[in-house]
């Protein structure tokens, strides 16, 4: 009896330990989505090529490929694999039979088809939308498009056909297809700024300094650049011209200290950086042009990465030291009414969706001596502050980017000894692989 | 010499009274045992950290639910919870989570509604589910040619319930459009705002307009579920839609009046 007395509080160490346990295992059960809600079941025919051009059939081979890879990625339809089509070609609402694409394997509720010719030198592109269930009023959108014949405007036009469908069928939200990713690459033996078009095509170098540059930000109108850079004078923030194809001047981000990180506000009025020249780094705002400079944060610790709510401009996510590891926080526009969003971890790289609800970062939730956990993207609903994890398990991900449809984020995964760009659907789904040469990174999704 | 026997006799029980040598020994190696234990724990547990995607254990659990806010067409669902092996000193942003998510269901209703709404729910959720279509009354009937016999609306039926138009010839002409109502308002609805008591069957009946821009105007909930959190969560869900789209360019409205019957379900 006496023994049994002494093993007690050992009897019930063990046994906490193992309800302990039982309760940690049933937490790591992954708990499934609902995500089989339904898509818009939507088939892109193949354009019906006329006349008898030698260009035709090379155009439209682009044209059908970019224009069903632009509706595939749109994250919206199910698209009709192209051996469940119908074989016909249908090049005007004449010669559709909608009942064929309504009809099992197809199973369309939406058809896109049309005709391409080449002419003159000119490429001439007619383009309908049709809706299968309504067969009275079936046009849902009727599009014709004149450029001149080249592989580029081919693209090009695939593109925006594609996007006035996705705006169509998906609630006015524009879409991405004729967008650009700007980006850090080395392939060129410096870190210089790329750009790319949203599906990693038409990759052209765009700085060509010599030196270290990072953190590319594209103004909201697509005219300016703005990149933090070493030079003679220490970390800067430099601004590239778009419309005139070269470095333009602002001095407002050279006045001593480092300065990282630039954001632009989405009226294009404002920009916010990171400087450390009244010593900690701190949160700067200035006018675009660089007038009317001024800190938001003083505190102790680095304050960094500042990112606009691009719906208000009211506000502005950051990441900051002070407490320790670094945090994401926001803040008004004026550096009052702080609030702290991560509660542990290390959380940087904030990016604010478009519709100003979502805030993408990346978080080691777990981070540690002898657990350093994973760096992986995450979304965080700033209403109710619930968060979810969108990247699992795969290399280290880091800078996420909003695309201006809210639909998609760009970021970079380091997988081994390579660090590349990558896009996804915003719920982590249909990832994609979009640069393949030398070390990519710190992307950002232009506004429109 | 009993005297010397005596004193003998107190040596021995002084000195050799009690084994103490075995039991300390014992609990010596008890403590130890119980320690390796801990230890090892940890250490087990640390190598399984790195499959915790999707959520670790901790002390804060917040639901995770947010989806709803991506425009895009699916919803998701995803009971994380949230957790940090190093807690910061900061204010702990999880622990309020569960609180928020009660407060919307409980504190807000509590004040005004309690009163009104109480007694309306028993009584209608009889009536109620019979009741949407009745609703046809308040449809608006400007505007419309004569003599007309096509369908007035498109009814969708899905988790959130059907969509209306009010226009008489809209829905077949753009049935299109209706379904893009329809999707994004099943997308924006977050069910996580609705109070996990509410029927299944409940449902609000919100009415409001379609500007030509696609933005939305003058929205009221025409008939309550007799859930106030699943009237709110209804009315947020077309709050938070920025526009559905410009409206066709064959209809020659100015504006779209559509009913919204907004259903707690599966």
């Amino acid at each position: 009896m006496k023994a049994t007395v002494r093993l007690l509080p050992l009897i019930l160490c063990v046994s906490f330990c193992v309800a302990v346990q039982q309760l940690l295992a049933q937490d790591w059960v992954h708990v499934s989505t609902n995500m089989a809600q339904e898509k818009i079941r939507l088939a892109a025919a193949d354009f019906k090529p006329v006349g008898d051009d030698p260009q035709t059939p090379a155009l439209k081979a682009t044209f059908d490929a970019v224009l069903y890879n632009d509706l595939s990625a749109a994250g919206i339809f199910d698209l009709v694999s192209k051996s469940m089509s119908p074989q016909a070609t249908p090049g005007s609402p004449q010669e559709i039979q909608l009942a064929q694409w309504a009809a099992a394997p197809a199973s369309a509720t939406d058809v896109a088809f049309g005709a391409l010719s080449v002419s003159n030198g000119r490429l001439i592109v007619y383009g309908w939308l049709d809706d299968t269930r309504n067969t009275t009023n079936p046009q849902v959108l009727g599009k014709q498009y004149n450029e001149t014949a080249s592989q580029d405007l081919a693209r090009t036009l695939a593109h925006r056909f594609a996007d006035e469908i996705i705006k169509q069928l998906g609630g006015g939200v524009n879409g991405i297809a004729e967008t650009s990713i700007y980006f850090v690459s080395s392939r060129s033996g410096s870190k210089e700024i790329w750009a790319m078009d949203y599906d990693g095509e038409n990759q052209r170098q765009v700085t060509h300094l010599g030196t270290i540059s990072n953190s590319p930000r594209i103004s909201p109108d697509g005219s300016r650049l703005a990149f933090a850079s070493l030079g003679r004078e220490g970390w800067s923030i430099r601004m590239y011209s778009l419309d005139l194809n070269r470095m333009v001047s602002f001095p407002s981000g050279t006045a001593g200290g480092a300065n990282f990180s630039p954001a632009w506000s989405s009226d294009g009025t404002k920009l916010a950086f990171s400087s450390s020249r009244s010593g900690d780094p701190e949160i700067w705002v200035c006018d675009a042009g660089g007038g009317n400079l001024h800190k938001l944060t003083s505190f102790r610790g680095p304050d960094v990465a500042p990112t606009w709510n691009p719906k208000t401009n009211s506000q502005i996510a950051w990441v900051s030291g002070r407490t320790g590891l670094p945090q994401i926080y926001t803040m008004d526009q004026d550096g009052g009414n702080i609030q702290r969003i991560t509660d542990g971890g290390y959380a940087t790289s904030p990016s604010w969706s478009p519709n100003g609800q979502i805030l993408a970062f990346s978080w080691r939730r777990n981070y540690g001596p002898g657990d350093p956990g994973a760096r992986d993207i995450h979304i965080i609903d700033l209403a109710s502050l619930r968060w979810d994890q969108i990247t699992h398990e795969s290399g280290s991900n880091d800078f996420p980017s909003w695309a201006p449809d809210g639909r998609h984020i760009v970021f970079e995964r380091q997988d081994g000894h390579r660090t590349d760009i990558w896009s996804m659907l915003a719920d982590g789904t249909d990832q994609r692989q979009l640069t393949h040469t030398g070390n990519n990174t710190m992307p950002n999704w232009s506004w429109k | 010499m009993s005297t010397l026997l005596e004193a003998n006799e107190q040596l021995e029980r002084t000195f050799g009274r009690e084994p103490v040598a075995g039991p300390a020994m014992g609990s010596l190696a008890l403590h130890a045992a119980l320690a390796c234990a801990v230890v090892f724990y940890g250490l087990v547990a640390g190598l399984f950290h790195h499959n915790t995607w999707g959520g670790t254990p901790g002390s804060g659990t917040i639901q995770v639910q947010i989806t709803s806010s991506i425009p895009l067409p699916a919803q998701k669902l995803n009971d994380n919870v949230l957790t940090t092996s190093t807690p910061s000193e900061a204010p702990a942003i999880p622990e309020t989570k569960p609180q928020q998510q009660q407060l919307d269901l409980n504190a807000i209703p509590i004040p005004g509604r309690h009163e009104k709404e109480k007694p309306k729910p028993q009584p209608l959720p009889k009536t109620q589910p019979h009741q949407p279509q009745p609703r046809t009354d308040n449809y608006a009937r400007y505007g419309e040619q004569t003599g007309q016999q096509i369908p007035r609306s498109v009814a969708q039926t899905g988790a959130n319930g059907p969509t209306s138009v009010s226009d008489t010839d809209f829905g077949s002409r753009f049935p299109w459009y209706v379904d893009g109502i329809t999707r994004k308002l099943r997308s924006t609805l977050n069910r996580q705002e609705v109070d996990a008591s509410t029927p299944l069957s409940s449902q609000a009946y919100l009415i409001f307009t379609i500007r030509r821009d696609g933005t939305v105007t003058d929205l009221q909930l025409g008939q309550s579920s007799g859930s106030p959190t699943l009237d709110r969560a209804c009315e947020r869900a077309v709050q938070r839609v920025d526009t559905f789209g410009q409206l066709p360019a064959g209809y020659n409205q100015s504006t779209l009046r559509v009913t919204y019957d907004c259903q707690y379900g599966h």
